[in-house]
């Protein structure tokens, strides 16, 4: 929603072969408008699409904000992280817990993007000073161990049989029905989110941490902290993983240790990376795949869903190695280089030939996927 | 004492079923400076087939062996005709591929076998020994002892043959190695090869244990990275230790440690790596090179 | 993701909004609550047939015993279908249809499945888990849609106070617990006790209802009491301190078959041959027995409602003989099951069509109140002794259980301990 100018390029280049596509998407009226045409079309759907459709869009809104905090720690900072489902649990809890409790509901998600966020800090600063994979190794501790101590401190969690809390049943006044209110709670905040996290990736934070990720030496001798910086991304994508647990309680409306176990932070890392590393619209195309790709998969045969998930993801990466986002881009140089066949890519002994042939678009797609 | 000296025993076991995963992400991890995912679910494949074989009467030695040659050429397969096109872009991509081939993976295996427990036939005995009022059993050394002739030919391959340094030269730099005349891509096959016949080993030795099912390694491969990074990505000896290491502390700092217990014992492994990497970031044996990733 | 996303010409929101439009008319004329009584239909059900909602995993850690609940009640149905339908209370025959997905033990996603279903399904049924049942009761309840005969012994799901519209299946954990506590406080001799169990509800299920059996019985001491996770890869370490304490009675409340099957065999090679209590969904004679070598021990008892098809005691029993025979046919599962779930699934389409022969009206109010009311219901495949009792208060649909002892192929229903 918030990179206007990729998604159109995209449904204009899936539409047809138009010469004045540019033209027209770079004159102003339309750059200016389409915001604010999103933004109405956004605060039509959920009065017009049905009940099933709102909740899975809600949903897709969960996750797409839980990929959005490891993006920035992942895709934006380059520092693997394995534990981004122990934050979204952990804002799970925090809000359940409030909830049960009749705590105001602002109050419990302050709690809810503070209480993860600080978590977060306090891991970041030990494992910030470790570098590659020891630090996947470090954040794959946080589920791992989240899920007995989760249920160790049953007090608070309510043990293996979880939380459950309703808090989005839509007031009197306002004449929604439930799923309605709820999506416009997650599109607000999740909205919200999305921008600010757009304006600090694109701004002087987002370019220290793309230098962080592109070389840490250099960013030292830029003065720039490495340590820092990591520290702060990482903070930051577990504040955000705390605004998707509050959603999550929101729309799922329960929370157990099960929510945080370790597969479901590989499917987050999944997710983000067939979205788009380093993305915004990547990042909500995660969360959609992370949501629609299980019920598509259902659909077709609920007893092979692992077969075809398996075998979806990797056609999907096959064909779009950079994610769902590098779609756009990878149709224009496809119809630029007129149906070249790229097929499965050249054996690495013949790293020449390759770096030969590349066009000016390749040459900068190498770039991007190069070694980090 | 006796307990004590007996949990020390179980854990090495337990240990010896880690390092029998990590082994094989090691070799991988050596040959293309990947983490693969998959390399569990690549031996439970490897471990239906030998038991598929066993059912249709052919003898277990042989049907491991054939499930060897199998793995061989699944490891060669996947690398020519799925990682290659990942190798050389960005290794989060590929990490993800080999999760994607893990989902895969499995589901075939459920599909194809059903999710039923299935018996696989061990290759020892499950009679014990004892001595010192310690008792183990037949299977456990025979797992233990196979797993260190397997680190010491990997230590071997590494350190004394030729396969073994261009192995790792691709590893470190593919390109200069192509221009001194290297075929880096058939090297990568017999990597990923290598460590799939690896992989299979580890399949037949725990399978009698788990019992067969498609996610039979899954628990199992958190152990194994956790052991891999312990140990230090590049030595086959230090990640046998750090896996026994790890079984051990676990099983004494459940017993002896009461506020950790037998449900918070699991952070044992990554307590003693985070302490580990803050005075080493090598690992207990690695060398200190530049990594890929 | 969508295709209205994209759209953002003045065109596109006029062809956006008129196809919403259109969708929600359909959209929200079938949604609403479960069909608010009397009359009219609810969603889910026709003149000639019914569907029926299952959410359980079907992939993942679980899809072994996940698989089976949806296979059982599918062979019955897929029998039942095969020889016309199943004939209601209100004069019509219909044939059962099941829809499955998989939630792969995840709660946010059989929360979806659940979104998913619950205005096509009649009534949602058979799945398997506490969490994965936990994370929609609210909303079933909100949404007035049955979610009934569902696999978790968790006493939630039987308390009609707090769950009007649910009602669990297999017997709650305490009750398993209980019935071996009991048996051993008739023991004449002195016991000395170790415990392990399952580090969640399902564990501490068991151990309540064995403790609060077993108090004021003096002749019976816990000993030692631990627990182990569900995704550990060993619990060697627990069976080792446990065999130290020298209890020559091992109460093993878990759920996980190679971990049960490894315990036994650990016992062994420790020499300690304690006489051992094992759960219903553990104590397969062909799985889990026999790989472990159970014979070496003084008496391994377990408590049990359904026939096993692997002990020969039933091989040849008409029930058996037929069950096998459907789940082969009918519900894609072509071995012999090494998981009991299948057998209480079939047991489960069984007192389903108890109910509906009980419906007077296609409402879903209608059957909670013919499912509410079965008395003594002799399901096929289960024990003598034991039946389907839906009218008691605070209980699942199965509440009576025979204990067992395990007499080297099969089991024995025992009486008193030793």
């Amino acid at each position: 929603m918030a990179s206007a100018s990729s998604l159109s390029t995209s449904s204009r280049s899936a539409a047809a072969p138009a010469a004045a596509a540019p033209s027209f998407r770079q004159r102003r009226w339309v750059r200016m408008a389409a915001p604010l045409v999103l933004a109405l079309v956004l605060a039509v759907l959920p009065l017009v699409l049905p009940e099933f459709a709102n909740e899975t869009i809600a949903r897709i809104g969960v996750f797409a904000v839980a990929v959005l905090g490891l993006n920035v720690v992942m895709g934006y900072t380059g520092q693997v992280s394995l534990g981004q489902i122990f934050f979204l649990g952990v804002g799970a809890y925090v809000t359940a817990y409030g909830v049960q409790n009749d705590w105001n509901i602002v109050l419990v998600f302050v709690l809810a993007c503070l209480i993860p966020a600080v978590a977060g800090l306090i891991v970041a600063l030990a494992a910030a000073r470790l570098g590659g994979l020891a630090i996947a190794m470090v954040t794959v501790a946080l589920p791992i161990v989240g899920v007995p101590l989760a249920k160790r401190l049953s007090e608070f969690t309510g043990g293996s049989q979880g939380l459950s809390a309703r808090f989005a049943d839509n007031p009197e006044w306002t004449g929604l029905y439930d799923d309605q209110w709820q999506l416009y709670i997650v599109l607000v905040i999740g909205g919200i989110v999305f921008l600010l996290t757009r304006y600090l990736v694109r701004g002087k934070y987002g370019r220290a941490f793309a230098i962080v990720k592109g070389n840490e030496n250099v960013a030292s001798s830029m003065g720039i902290s490495p340590y820092r910086y990591k520290v702060l991304a990482f903070t930051i994508a577990s504040l955000i993983g705390g605004v998707s647990g509050f959603l999550y309680m929101l729309v799922v409306q329960y929370t157990s240790p099960e929510t945080m176990s370790f597969g479901h932070s590989i499917e987050l890392l999944a997710a983000m990376v067939i979205g788009g590393a380093g993305s915004i619209v990547g990042s909500i195309l995660g969360g959609a795949w992370y949501v629609l790709v299980p019920q598509l998969t259902n659909a077709v045969d609920a007893s092979l869903t692992a077969l075809l998930q398996g075998a979806v993801l990797l056609l999907v990466l096959f064909v779009l190695p950079g994610g769902l986002a590098s779609l756009p881009r990878a149709l224009t140089r496809g119809r630029r280089r007129s149906g070249a066949d790229r097929g499965v890519g050249a054996p690495p002994t013949t790293p020449s030939s390759t770096a030969g042939s590349g066009t000016a678009a390749e040459g900068s797609e190498r770039e991007r996927q190069g070694p980090a | 004492m006796g307990t004590f000296i007996q949990l020390v025993i179980d854990g090495l076991s337990t240990g010896s079923v880690y390092a029998a995963l990590a082994l094989a992400i090691v070799l991988v991890h050596s040959a293309t400076g990947l983490i693969n995912f998959a390399q569990g679910g690549m031996a439970v494949l490897a471990a239906y087939f030998a038991w598929y074989l066993t059912n249709q009467g052919v003898p277990l030695i042989v049907a491991i062996l054939l499930s060897i040659v199998f793995s061989f050429a699944l490891g060669a397969v996947v690398e020519r005709w799925l990682m290659r096109r990942f190798e050389r872009g960005d290794p989060d991509t590929a990490v993800v591929v080999t999760i994607g081939l893990l989902t895969l993976i499995t589901g075939i295996a459920g599909w194809l076998w059903t999710y039923n427990n299935q018996q696989f036939p061990s290759l020892f005995p499950l009679d014990t020994v004892s001595f010192l009022g310690v008792s183990v059993s037949i299977r456990s050394i025979g797992t233990t002892v196979v797993i260190v002739v397997a680190m010491v030919l990997l230590q071997a391959l590494f350190v004394g043959t030729k396969l073994g340094l261009a192995l790792r030269a691709v590893a470190i730099n593919p390109q200069s190695a192509a221009f001194s005349g290297l075929p880096v891509g058939r090297l990568l096959m017999v990597g990923w090869g290598l460590a799939a016949v690896l992989g299979a080993v580890a399949g037949a030795l725990v399978a009698p244990q788990l019992t067969l099912t498609p996610g039979m390694l899954d628990n199992a491969l958190v152990y194994a990275l956790a052991a891999v990074i312990l140990g230090g990505l590049t030595s086959p000896v230090g990640v046998v230790v750090a896996a026994w290491i790890i079984g051990i502390l676990e099983n004494l700092a459940a017993v002896y440690v009461p506020f950790i217990g037998h449900d918070l014992k699991i952070a044992v492994p990554f307590i003693l790596l985070f302490v580990v990497l803050i005075v080493r970031p090598q690992g207990l044996f690695g060398r200190k090179t530049v990594v890929r990733v | 993701m969508n295709t209205h996303f994209r759209s953002r010409t003045a065109r596109g929101v006029a062809v956006v909004s008129a196809l919403a439009l259109t969708l929600t008319a359909c959209g929200r004329e079938g949604g609403g609550g479960g069909g608010g009584g009397g009359g009219s239909a609810s969603p889910g059900i026709t003149d000639d047939s019914v569907t029926l909602g299952v959410t359980t995993p079907l992939s993942g850690a679980t899809a072994g015993p996940g698989t089976c609940t949806v296979a059982g009640v599918k062979a019955y149905f897929g029998a039942k279908n095969a020889e016309g339908g199943v004939e209601f209370g209100d004069g019509k025959t219909r044939t059962v249809d099941i829809r499955a997905l998989d939630d792969t033990y995840d709660p946010q996603q059989a929360k979806a499945n659940y979104d998913q279903l619950k205005n096509d399904v009649f009534a949602m049924t058979a799945g398997l888990g506490t969490p994965t049942n936990r994370a929609w009761r609210d909303a079933a309840i909100a949404d007035e849609v049955p979610q009934v005969l569902i696999m978790t012994g968790d006493p939630l799901f039987s308390d009609t106070e707090e769950s009007p519209w649910q009602l669990g299946f297999v017997p709650i954990y305490q009750n398993e617990g209980e019935a071996f506590g009991e048996l051993l406080a008739t023991s004449s001799e002195e016991h000395k006790v170790a415990i392990l169990s399952q580090n969640d509800d399902y564990g501490e299920g068991y151990v309540e209802g064995f403790k609060s059996a077993i108090e004021g019985a003096d002749n019976i001491e816990i000993v030692d009491e631990l627990t182990y996770e569900a995704t550990d890869t060993s619990v060697d370490a627990q069976i080792t301190e446990l065999a130290s304490s020298g209890a020559d009675i091992f109460f093993n409340a878990m759920s996980v078959t190679p971990l049960m099957i490894a315990s036994l065999q650990k016992a062994q090679q420790l020499n300690w041959k304690p006489s051992w209590f094992l759960p219903s969904n553990t104590s397969s004679p062909g799985a889990i027995l026999e790989p472990g070598g159970a014979a070496a021990y003084p008496g391994i008892y377990s408590v049990s409602f359904a026939k096993a098809p692997q002990s020969p005691a039933f091989a040849q029993d008409e029930d058996v003989v037929e069950y096998l025979a459907a789940l082969k046919e009918h519900g894609d599962y072509p071995d012999p099951p090494a998981f009991p779930h299948c057998q209480w699934s079939w047991m489960i389409g069984a007192t389903l069509e108890q109910a509906f022969g009980e419906m007077t009206e296609p409402t879903r109010e209608n059957f909670m109140e013919a499912l509410r009311s079965i008395e003594d219901f002799q399901a096929p495949l289960m024990l003598e002794g034991t039946a389907v009792n839906t009218s008691e208060e605070g209980q699942p649909a199965v509440s009576t259980l025979n204990v067992q002892k395990f007499n080297g192929k099969g089991y024995d229903t025992v009486e008193s301990f030793g």
